[in-house]
């Protein structure tokens, strides 16, 4: 397990949420509010069994792109931390893909916030997932 | 001179390399640059130069730039 004490990560190792959730809360006492996204990876995809998904990273631009969002989640909602963290390696069906974790005072910002956070995320890192699939292997398209 | 490069997910696989080096000279644009490699077909991607995204089709490549094409994202 990795991630843990770093604010915004992309790694190959899986993560622990218990670890970030509990990293968060030690380093706020003000936090009276969590909320968490776990994007898990699906056996069945556009019609077809996915066997295992490949990610693909742009390095460098990827974790800058991940800092600018945690950095304008950070001024435009009513929250106190963030950490984000997204897996760049072979993963199969039920393994952990992404982690947000957003702590604020009120869980309504954090709410608002984490969903945000996801929504963002797929539009603007570059990160490209390949399905591996019966029929073969595919990239994917953007997700809604 | 010449430039780096990149191509990420199906560009990659369509162009048959991940980076490669184009020679340029000082009038080439990344415009230019996109048709050089053949990948005017491919749109829709985005484009970045340096790391930084990039919309300007006209700006000038610079000899030792990174230029990336990025279909679009797919992650989380």
């Amino acid at each position: 397990m990795a991630g843990a004490g770093k604010e915004v990560c992309i790694q190959e190792e899986d993560f622990s949420i218990e670890a970030e959730v509990n990293a968060m809360r030690a380093a706020s006492k003000r936090i009276g509010g969590i909320v968490t996204f776990l994007g898990c990876a699906r056996d069945f995809s556009e019609g077809r069994d996915v066997f295992s998904i490949n990610f693909e990273q742009y390095a460098g631009m990827a974790e800058a792109a991940m800092t600018t969002l945690r950095d304008e989640a950070l001024k435009h909602f009513d929250i106190i931390d963030v950490r984000i963290i997204h897996r760049v390696t072979t993963v199969h069906a039920g393994d952990q893909i992404v982690l947000i974790v957003v702590g604020a005072e009120h869980r309504k910002p954090a709410f608002e916030a984490c969903e945000w956070l996801i929504d963002t995320l797929k539009q603007r890192v570059p990160i490209w997932k390949k399905e591996v699939t019966p029929e073969g292997d595919s990239w994917v398209t953007q997700h809604p | 001179m010449s430039v780096k490069v990149l191509f990420f997910g199906h560009l990659a696989d369509k162009v048959g390399l991940k980076e490669c080096s184009v020679l340029v000279d000082k009038s080439m644009s990344l415009g230019d640059l996109v048709s050089a490699v053949s990948c005017d077909e491919y749109k829709p991607f985005a484009l970045a130069v340096n790391q930084q995204q990039v919309t300007d089709m006209n700006m000038k490549i610079r000899a030792g730039d990174e230029v990336a094409l990025m279909p679009p994202y797919s992650g989380g």
